[in-house]
């Protein structure tokens, strides 16, 4: 298969173009260029709608509450209400949700990468006997959400003495990290890259006499890095976003994770303001918007391969 | 063709100690699964024949009648439908435009990579409670000041029993569309550039192309994300939890799942809510061996595994 590449300039012309559907010699018709420039128009048309909620929340949040009460409706706010961010951030006291959630969010990605990665070694590359048996039963699990058990799944945890809700310390989350552990996507994703990885390179290091565990830690895991990161991109959102479990478990009102935090405002009496409430929104997703910005290309390439690869 | 090395026979020693390595491997993970995957679902299909969670009589297929018999169930079995006529209607082809003009367009392509996806960021939360803001029922709501542009009247969205189908599946396409497109302008950039060059040369004409070639092959990944599209829509639990809320007026965007989960929660009949679930696991199963079919049946390697092996 032949890939022609499109030159990277800093003003891009249409006899530039190279490969795909249009290229150059299609874009000397000059209907064509009239296409192009709907193919720029749609697009700007779709930004615009993915971007517009967004603006709309952060606009609406710095209302004030008069504002909102008033009959005519202006989108940007006629009074920037400033102080209501450290106002709202004090009562609710936000600060321990960001941490609370940091703490979630790290666990849980230690945990889908440690748990799923060595079930996969050991079921794919290691195969002792019953392996064919485990694999299927986790297929099964993949094709059941969790949430759908989660009923007798909670009965479990508070048999094991978690859903107290006079918790002190961080072992709450305990029972959500290590369900991250038990992902079978991620056991998935892990176990396709591990069966690809060359069987020469484990057979060279069983010939030194490197134990299964050495090799799995220094010949294995070094050649993880890019599933490594896939799957921790994916708990890190996943975790972040995560709200039936977190919101069954975490009793205590010190460790609610930011989620949990919110939907738990948006049922206490007296209701909140709508822009208080939407402030409380947009404080929350921010964390995932820098996140997304910083490692966009990661976040980006690891989602193309989402639903190609099952 | 590699000439087949002859299999040595392992003596018992090393056989036993792949095989307990192997386990040792697998043994934590494989707790995890069964105390978060396998034994919620096992416990959950014991429960659907018993009476409930704390009274173990055998009760056969008593819950499963009830909830046929009960009004909500039906509504709900229903309402999924709805949901997955009004996902394809809005939401599938959506990614699919996207993908194609992200695929075609060479100026500030990774912009527009970036501004699409991402709504896919914020969590799955937020995003319903900011539209669920913007559906509100007052003037000054955003789709009646929209509405109001164009002349119609103040009216409660959230609040229409036939609108508040589409208005969730909105909400959950804005911010699902992004990630889909992703995978389908991976499609987009797949299909070899020879093929649009060949029928360049003879003359095809921009729509023909279009048909005749990009359609074609792009029809895995259609049928795909169409079945997976269809699988995760039977999942829909918080939308209508917070948008609506608890199902709507009149059961009116209750789904399977949530409903399974307020006869547990709300109404403590776990029976009914583990008989739901059951059923909800058939669906899903069912779409799963299709989705795998499908994949089989579009598999380019089918029937060429045996020979390639050999």
């Amino acid at each position: 298969m032949r890939k022609t590449r499109t030159p990277k300039r800093v003003f891009m012309r249409f006899k530039d173009k190279r490969g795909g559907f249009l290229n150059f010699a299609d874009y000397r018709n000059p209907a064509n260029k009239v296409g192009y420039v709907f193919i720029i128009v749609i697009l700007l048309f779709f930004c615009f709608v993915a971007l517009f909620p967004i603006v709309f929340l952060f606009a609406s949040s710095m209302k004030s509450v008069e504002e909102i009460n008033s009959s005519t409706y202006t989108f940007w706010p006629q009074v920037w209400d400033w102080e209501k961010i450290s106002r709202l951030w004090e009562r609710f006291d936000f600060g321990r949700y960001y941490l609370n959630t940091l703490v979630y969010v790290v666990g849980a990605v230690v945990c889908a990468v440690v748990f799923n990665s060595l079930m996969a070694y050991g079921v794919a590359v290691i195969k002792p006997r019953g392996h064919k048996i485990i694999n299927t039963l986790i297929f099964l699990g993949y094709m059941v959400p969790t949430i759908l058990n989660i009923f007798p799944l909670l009965q479990e945890i508070r048999a094991f003495g978690f859903l107290d809700p006079d918790h002190q310390s961080y072992l709450t989350f305990l029972p959500l990290w290590l369900g991250f552990g038990a992902n079978a996507y991620y056991y998935m994703l892990f176990r396709d890259y591990f069966s690809r990885l060359p069987k020469s390179l484990i057979e060279a290091a069983e010939m030194d006499g490197a134990s299964q565990w050495q090799i799995f830690t220094r010949v294995i895991l070094p050649l993880s890095r890019p599933i490594i990161g896939i799957v921790a991109i994916f708990s890190m959102t996943a975790s972040y976003s995560d709200f039936l479990l977190p919101y069954c478990v975490l009793q205590s009102e010190k460790h609610q994770t930011i989620v949990v935090g919110i939907y738990n405002i948006s049922n206490i009496n007296p209701p909140l303001q709508t822009p208080d409430f939407l402030l409380l929104i947009l404080l929350s997703i921010i964390p995932q918007i820098i996140i997304f910005l910083i490692f966009q290309r990661q976040i980006m390439n690891a989602g193309a391969g989402k639903g190609s690869k099952e | 063709m590699r000439q087949k090395v002859p299999h040595r026979k392992k003596s018992l020693k090393s056989r036993l100690k792949k095989n307990l390595f192997g386990w040792a491997f697998i043994i934590i993970p494989l707790i995890l699964f069964g105390l978060y995957v396998w034994y919620p679902m096992g416990r959950n299909f014991v429960l659907s024949f018993q009476k409930d969670y704390f009274d173990s009589t055998f009760v056969g297929f008593d819950n499963y009648i009830a909830i046929f018999h009960d009004p909500v169930f039906a509504k709900a079995l229903k309402n999924t439908f709805l949901y997955i006529l009004w996902s394809l209607v809005i939401g599938y082809l959506v990614p699919v435009i996207l993908g194609f003009l992200l695929s075609e367009v060479f100026h500030a392509k990774g912009a527009f990579r970036v501004i699409l996806y991402l709504p896919c960021m914020i969590s799955g939360i937020a995003v319903v409670f900011l539209f669920s803001t913007m559906y509100g029922d007052t003037s000054t709501d955003l789709f009646n000041v929209i509405g109001s542009w164009f002349g119609a009247d103040t009216q409660p969205w959230k609040g229409n029993v036939h609108l508040i189908i589409p208005l969730i599946v909105l909400a959950m396409t804005w911010r699902g569309a992004g990630s889909t497109s992703l995978i389908y302008l991976s499609a987009f950039q797949s299909i070899d550039d020879t093929m649009y060059e060949a029928a360049r040369m003879d003359g095809a004409s921009v729509w023909q192309r279009f048909w005749r070639l990009t359609v074609p092959a792009l029809k895995g990944t259609l049928l795909t994300l169409f079945v997976l599209q269809i699988i995760s829509v039977f999942q829909v639990f918080y939308e209508p939890l917070v948008i609506g809320p608890k199902g709507g007026p009149l059961s009116s965007s209750m789904s399977l799942q949530l409903l399974s989960y307020l006869y547990a929660f709300e109404d403590f009949e776990h029976g009914k809510s583990a008989a739901t679930a059951i059923i909800l696991v058939l669906i899903i199963v069912v779409f799963t061996f299709l989705y795998r079919f499908v994949q089989m049946l579009l598999d380019p390697m089918r029937g060429k595994k045996g020979e390639r092996r050999r």
